[in-house]
């Protein structure tokens, strides 16, 4: 193919960007999350394309144990997300606001 | 014991009583009392031990260095201190005695008798002081008795009022003194007395002259002269055993006595200076005292006037002993000293008494003491009539008297001096005679002007001895013999100047002066005379001197313009800046720190985010080397 | 061939991803997720990282999108309720995407990258597994094992989470 790595950078800032503006516009805090790990994709998807283009596996690996620690996180998070439903009865972003002022 | 642990004895004993009956005793009348007594009499008996029993010596106790500047702390007995420890000690203890008849039934009687102790202390420090250090300690020591002594009827906005009079003009003296301790130091690297003596040879005349002059300026302060007197008439609100203590006898001698010890300095100039203020003092409150109508006013102005004698006769000796070549470090202990010291022993004695014999007609007459309200109480009180013509024909210079024998030495060294001195000490002695011929026929002869005085009778014995053994004292201190082998050193310097030359002329114009003061004095102002004299037929004069001549109204007058409104000004820079504007505007500023940054807690995640994206942001300035 | 192939993944990803952003539902995001990993997947598999591509599915689209689907489901939602996004969000958040964006760009830019395609002579490493497994095995053991404990720890922590904690006041 013709495409060359700067194609598969732009992909990947691209779908980060839009993942840092999921973040900051929605408030449901599961979707919040969502938007956070489709920046993490979008981190891989670099690694890999540069792994690809200077034709090493270390990119590749470091992928590896990106989706292992995703994986563990999101496990986390999601329990903490429950925890907090659980308090609040809400997981609205605007209304856990305990730390204002 | 030694000499000195005595003379600490001595220093310290009241001290303690003050304590104690300020610790413990301050509702029990009768055992401040008796303990303030007890340290009276014991202090006389120390005092006679220290003055006839020890040869003069000095003692010293390091108490302070910081730096080059060692501050030692020493005693000095020698004649001129053991005089002035006699006067303190004796005329004290009989004072302290006709206080507990004047102070019967009086229920603060214990703070009063508190107060009196702590003043001894203060004095007898004074008097055995070796360096200038201590001795402006127990100078400053001795105006704090004074202040608590005068407003001992606190509940009298007059007797607070002059109490803080009095610690206030005090206070301007003592900052010239305060000046003159530091120039003395920093010109003769020491502020001991025997130290300072050694080195004023080589000091050039107009340090000398300001330390002199300043140095006085603390005499002029506690010794009332012009323009500081005001404080002393206004004084007369304490009880009278104080004013006779404090104000006539030892305390306003204080000055005296430190130009006696710090002779050594004064030049030619000072000295001239300080004559004409002691001229002018004697002058002016003589003439004042014709205007007042109180008898304590009278006696206090009486007072002011005798001072500005002694202060003058120091002045007179000291230039007399320049002129005739003596050296500089010899003068101060020569004649002036002598004169000054002889006119303040005798003064202490009359002055005192006066105080006490007017103590007791005010106590007698219900605390009346307008002399226009008093009369015909030369047969109702038959010895302090007695005591008080003593006291009087002591003042005034009526010959065989002690008090002509000391007047006679001053105008004796006037004479020698200057004429036109002379003259006007002559005219100063003249008024003395004048004023006390008046207050004497119009208090005592005569009829009696009011139902108090009707119904006074004399006091009991508490209050008459000490009357009658003051006025043997006032009878008889002229004379060289009445002073033991001890304490004969000045008296009779001072009697060498009375038979010397120029004594002739001096003694006569003494005596003409109270023949014609006394005279006049009796027939204008006749026993029985409900009007005052000069009030009726000069009564544009009589109010100028009942006014004070008006010096009073001028410092009312500047303290309330003047000073108050910078001191208004200077509150005003206060508040706006020191206050307001550094401190809690630093204070405000720490809020206004805590208070943006607390803006920063919104609680809302998506802010946080914004925050991270701006330090990302600032992380790729850093990076792409924009900053 | 390839290019075509490219061009169509990437705005199958790009574009499910912008509606996850977007969408009303909380169901609805986490299925334009799941499209969002397919694309994404895809794209590896033309970047020759076989492995990875089926990890991805397995691990991301299997495992963890179905966990956010279980909580979504637990959490009771009501379906389609969502506020209407604020203007000033919107330009906001936009502004921000974009300039962060930017930012990241600037550094590619700046780093010069040549805009060929892969030369031939650069093997694809990450096609074989065994690959993997040499490196994994050898280089990288280290990590695997740290992985391994994090897991572990990640596993009690959930467990310790998801406890009831009963006679606490709720915190204002």
């Amino acid at each position: 193919m013709t495409i060359g790595i700067n194609a598969f950078l732009f992909l990947s800032v691209a779908l980060f960007a839009i993942g840092f503006f999921g973040v900051l516009l929605r408030k449901n805090t599961l979707v919040i999350y969502m938007c956070l790990e489709l920046m993490l994709v979008a981190t891989t998807l670099a690694l890999v394309a540069f792994s690809r283009f200077n034709g090493t596996l270390d990119g590749n690996v470091f992928v590896f144990f990106i989706l292992t620690v995703a994986a563990a996180e999101v496990a986390v998070g999601l329990a903490i997300i429950v925890a907090l439903f659980r308090r609040r009865q809400t997981v609205m972003v605007d209304e856990l606001n305990a730390l204002k002022n | 014991m030694t000499p000195v642990q005595l003379s600490l004895l001595l220093l310290f004993l009241p001290v303690v009583s003050a304590a104690l009956t300020a610790f413990f005793f301050r509702r029990s009348p009768a055992i401040g009392r008796a303990l303030s007594v007890g340290t009276a009499a014991i202090l006389a008996v120390l005092g006679s031990v220290v003055i006839f029993g020890t040869e003069p010596f000095t003692a010293k106790l390091e108490w302070l260095t910081i730096g080059p500047l060692t501050i030692e702390l020493g005693l000095l007995v020698d004649p001129l201190s053991k005089l002035m420890l006699a006067v303190v000690v004796f005329i004290g203890f009989l004072i302290h005695v006709f206080s507990i008849g004047y102070m019967k039934g009086d229920p603060h009687a214990a703070r009063f008798f508190g107060c009196l102790s702590m003043f001894m202390f203060s004095m007898i420090g004074l008097t055995l002081a070796d360096d200038l250090i201590m001795l402006f300690i127990f100078w400053e020591l001795v105006g704090l008795s004074s202040y608590l002594l005068i407003n001992f009827y606190y509940d009298r906005p007059a007797a607070v009022e002059a109490s803080k009079k009095a610690f206030i003009v005090n206070r301007i003296g003592d900052f010239g003194f305060l000046l003159g301790i530091i120039l003395a130091y920093w010109t003769f690297g020491s502020i001991t007395l025997g130290a300072i003596s050694a080195k004023i040879a080589e000091t050039p005349s107009l340090v000398a002259t300001s330390v002199g002059l300043l140095i006085f300026c603390g005499a002029v302060g506690k010794s009332g002269q012009m323009p500081l007197h005001v404080w002393l008439p206004d004084a007369m609100e304490g009880p009278t055993p104080v004013s006779a203590l404090i104000h006539a006898a030892t305390m306003v001698a204080a000055g005296i006595f430190l130009l006696c010890r710090i002779g050594v300095v004064m030049t030619g100039d000072a000295l001239t200076v300080i004559l004409w203020v002691g001229v002018t003092t004697a002058l002016f409150a003589g003439v004042t005292a014709l205007g007042q109508r109180d008898i304590k006013r009278i006696l206090a102005y009486s007072t002011i006037s005798q001072l500005g004698f002694m202060v003058a006769a120091f002045a007179l000796g000291s230039l007399l002993a320049l002129q005739s070549g003596a050296d500089r470090a010899l003068a101060g202990i020569s004649g002036g000293a002598a004169a000054a010291m002889f006119h303040l022993t005798t003064h202490a004695f009359f002055k005192a008494l006066l105080f006490l014999a007017s103590g007791s007609v005010i106590h007698a007459c219900h605390h009346e003491q307008d002399i226009y309200r008093l009369g015909g109480l030369a047969g109702r009180m038959k010895i302090t009539f007695a005591t008080f013509t003593i006291g009087t024909l002591a003042l005034v210079g009526a010959p065989f008297l002690s008090g002509f024998y000391s007047k006679d030495a001053i105008l004796v060294l006037a004479y020698r001096y200057d004429p036109l001195v002379f003259g006007l000490l002559l005219v100063a002695a003249w008024l003395t005679a004048f004023y006390m011929t008046r207050l004497w026929s119009v208090a005592f002869l005569g009829a009696p002007r009011t139902d108090h005085a009707a119904h006074a009778h004399e006091n009991g014995p508490s209050m008459t001895i000490p009357l009658i053994l003051l006025a043997v004292g006032a009878a008889l201190s002229g004379y060289g013999w009445f002073y033991p082998e001890a304490l004969a050193v000045i008296p009779h310097q001072a009697h060498a100047l009375i038979t010397g030359e120029a004594a002739k002329p001096a003694a006569l114009a003494g005596v003409a002066v109270f023949v014609t003061g006394a005279g006049l004095g009796f027939l204008l102002y006749r026993p029985g005379s409900v009007k005052d004299f000069l009030q009726t037929r000069l009564p544009v004069v009589y109010n100028i001197l009942e006014n004070r001549l008006y010096i009073d109204a001028l410092y009312d007058w500047y303290v309330a313009k003047v000073q108050q409104r910078f001191a208004m000004l200077v509150n005003f820079i206060e508040q706006i800046f020191l206050s307001g504007l550094i401190i809690r505007g630093l204070a405000g500023v720490v809020g206004l720190i805590g208070i943006g940054t607390r803006a920063l807690h919104v609680g809302s995640l998506h802010v946080y985010v914004y925050w991270f994206l701006l330090g990302v942001a600032l992380f790729w300035g850093f990076a792409a080397g924009v900053f | 061939m390839a290019d075509i192939l490219f061009y169509l993944f990437a705005a199958i990803t790009l574009s499910t991803a912008l509606f996850v952003v977007v969408s009303r539902n909380a169901v609805n995001s986490a299925m334009f997720f799941l499209l969002s990993l397919m694309g994404t997947a895809a794209l590896f598999v033309l970047l020759d990282a076989y492995l990875l591509a089926v990890l991805l599915v397995l691990v991301y689209a299997g495992a963890v999108v179905a966990l956010f689907l279980f909580i979504i489901m637990l959490l009771d939602m009501r379906g389609g309720e969502r506020k209407p996004f604020k203007r000033t969000t919107l330009v906001a958040g936009t502004f921000a995407a974009i300039l962060l964006g930017l930012g990241v760009l600037s550094f590619v830019q700046h780093s010069q990258l040549s805009s060929a395609a892969v030369s031939a002579d650069v093997p694809a490493l990450g096609a074989s597994l065994k690959g993997y497994a040499a490196q994994l095995f050898t280089t990288y053991l280290l990590p695997v094992q740290v992985v391994g404990f994090l897991l572990l720890i990640a596993m009690l922590g959930v467990i310790v989470l998801s406890k009831r904690f009963e006679g606490l006041e709720d915190v204002k």
